[in-house]
């Protein structure tokens, strides 16, 4: 399988990471040449072989009371934000141009 | 100024209660000599004297009352920069990261420190752990104490050479397919990645959630014993860690006369294995045997797939583990128009190259269709590889590998990004079966000069055999535990 830019350019969109065009053609030969390495992973004969998601196989689901503990006092929670207000982190506009204040 | 940072553990304990120095000397040394070689090395992102004379300080206090002395008691340590530790930076080495102030401690750090160490500072490592050189770090590379020219390993390269240096006694690195045991092999320290839950995660910034480990660096495999005694154990924080009640020390002096110990023949013909690393290997396998093991061949027939199956899941761990760097609680922080483009400028410039190029490959990789393709045949080869692991394991007690096809190389030397990652080929299938291993140096090599390592994986959980095959063999093993950096070394 290979990579075109315009998937690369679409997989950056859904990661989140804007790439200028240069740093999208390099990238798309690093992403090329890395699956190239991965074919392996598509030959194997795995007909019949249950896929394993964890190390540990034993875990089970850890119960608890529901009981207020001890948590972060708002102003440490906030204090590594660059934009908060009024005790809150702040966002820009979600919707539109609204920019950051 | 006395070598203090030189001593070992029970050195520093055993002339702590002779009273021949106090935990302030023994902090004062350790930063003197950060101050004399850091600036070659540059091992450390942040020291943390205010801290660590502090520390220093109850240490003494407690001796002077009468007060019995943990056996961690004013040894100085230093903790690799994915661990949070209140009021210091955890930076990831990362731009991302490069303000963000920790408000909480992580589990293992928090252990080691309520066992008396006194912490030095924060080490330099490959961005977010991606990498096998500390050349990615945001903040410069680390130097190897061995050769100022070469590589230290990575991802934990800072760690590995803090104490390869002598400027820490100890020091916690993080492991999720080599990050532990690579860097110890190149730097010439011991270096154990423990079975995945043993030792907490709990503040250690994620990169892969079901292959990341947290291990000590040391330069005997009795200090890194005292080190795991102290970090491992269950932690309401992390449902991963598991109850075990081990001393770790109790049987390095057992000898390993009648263990049975497990080469795999097949992977010593790979490409890329040196002669020298090979022609080690093979003497130290002389020597398990003349201590009176028994060596017997074992077959791990599908660990060379453990590559590309951890190159698929590491980076869908990653990509899913690093979505949380929004900009908008902690992290780097660009402006934008609107919400979506101040995602997309703040990752595009928080993160470094190889951050994105694992973040996008996890992103495909998890895309409909391609994960059929990609992600659950590699959780299948896991399947395979644990298998092939417990299997062998039914036949032996410890299984013995080179740790790296080769000696560290110098910066820039291995630049494609697919030819770094074949440097974790020996220690990769151990994260993804869950195993522990340890590196453990064993000779300078024949050509190169260079630190080797033997690498000794244990079956699941029973980190105490690869604890007691090291002790052993470490009493045959002559090479310098300090890198010779000051004496007219190589730089």
């Amino acid at each position: 399988m290979t990579l075109t830019e315009k998937d690369v350019r679409d997989i950056a969109e859904y990661a989140r990471i804007g790439l200028t065009d240069e740093e999208l053609s390099t990238m798309t030969v690093d992403l090329n040449n890395i699956i190239e390495t991965l074919r392996p992973i598509t030959e194997y004969e795995l007909e019949g072989v249950e896929p394993t998601f964890h190390p540990i196989g034993s875990l089970s689901n850890v119960m608890r009371e529901d009981e207020v503990g001890e948590s972060f006092e708002r102003e440490v929670a906030l204090s590594n934000s660059d934009s908060t207000s009024e005790g809150c982190f702040e966002i820009p506009s979600i919707l539109g141009e609204g920019g950051d204040r | 100024m006395n070598e203090y940072s030189q001593l070992g553990v029970r050195q520093i304990h055993e002339g702590l209660r002779a009273g021949n120095f106090s935990a302030r000397e023994l902090a004062a040394s350790a930063f003197d000599a950060i101050d004399r070689l850091d600036s070659q090395v540059h091992a450390f992102l942040e020291l943390t004297p205010e801290l660590a004379y502090e520390q220093a300080d109850a240490v003494d206090a407690a001796i002077a009352a009468g007060e019995p002395l943990g056996i961690l008691a004013g040894v100085p340590i230093a903790f690799k920069d994915n661990m949070n530790l209140e009021g210091t930076h955890t930076t990831c080495a990362s731009r991302m990261l490069e303000t963000y102030v920790s408000p909480f401690t992580a589990t293992c750090v928090a252990k080691a420190l309520d066992a008396g160490s006194i912490c030095l500072g924060k080490t330099n490592m490959d961005e977010f752990a991606f990498g096998s050189s500390t050349e990615t770090s945001f903040f410069g590379k680390t130097h190897n104490p061995w050769d100022l020219d070469r590589v230290p390993g990575g991802s934990s390269g800072g760690s590995a050479a803090a104490v390869a240096a002598g400027m820490a006694t100890l020091s916690l690195g993080s492991d999720t397919g080599g990050s532990i045991r690579q860097p110890g092999s190149f730097t010439g320290t011991v270096a154990l990645k423990p079975s995945y839950g043993v030792v907490s995660r709990y503040g250690v910034v994620a990169f892969g959630s079901s292959l990341d480990q947290v291990g000590p660096f040391a330069r005997s495999v009795e200090d890194a014993a005292f080190a795991l005694n102290a970090i491992s154990g269950r932690d309401p924080l992390d449902c991963t860690s598991q109850p075990r009640d081990i001393d770790y020390t109790a049987n390095l002096d057992a000898g390993i006369n009648g263990m049975r110990i497990g080469v795999v023949p097949s992977l010593l013909e790979l490409d890329g294995l040196t002669n020298e690393v090979k022609h080690a290997f093979e003497q130290s396998v002389a020597k398990l045997e003349g201590l009176g093991a028994e060596i017997v061949e074992v077959e791990l027939p599908n660990a060379a797939a453990a590559i590309s199956a951890y190159y698929v899941l590491g980076p869908c761990e990653a990509f899913s583990n690093l979505s949380r760097f929004d900009s908008v609680r902690y992290g780097h922080h660009a402006h934008g128009k609107n919400l979506e483009q101040r995602y997309e400028d703040s990752r595009a410039q928080g993160f470094g190259p190889e951050a994105k190029r694992r973040i996008m490959l996890g992103a495909w990789l998890l895309a409909s269709g391609v994960y059929d393709e990609y992600y659950i045949p590699a959780q299948k080869v896991r399947t395979l590889i644990t298998a092939d692991y417990t299997k062998a394991f039914e036949k032996v007690d410890a299984i013995v590998l080179p740790t790296s096809p080769r000696t560290a190389f110098k910066f820039g030397e291995v630049s494609d990004p697919a030819s770094m990652y074949l440097s974790d080929i020996y220690t990769i299938s151990i994260n993804i079966a869950g195993n522990g291993g340890m590196n453990l140096p064993v000779a300078l090599g024949e050509d190169s000069g260079l630190p080797i390592g033997l690498q000794i994986v244990g079956p699941q959980f029973k980190d105490e055999n690869i604890l007691r095959v090291g002790a052993a063999l470490e009493t045959l093993i002559d090479i310098p535990r300090v890198a010779p950096l000051e004496k007219g070394g190589r730089s």
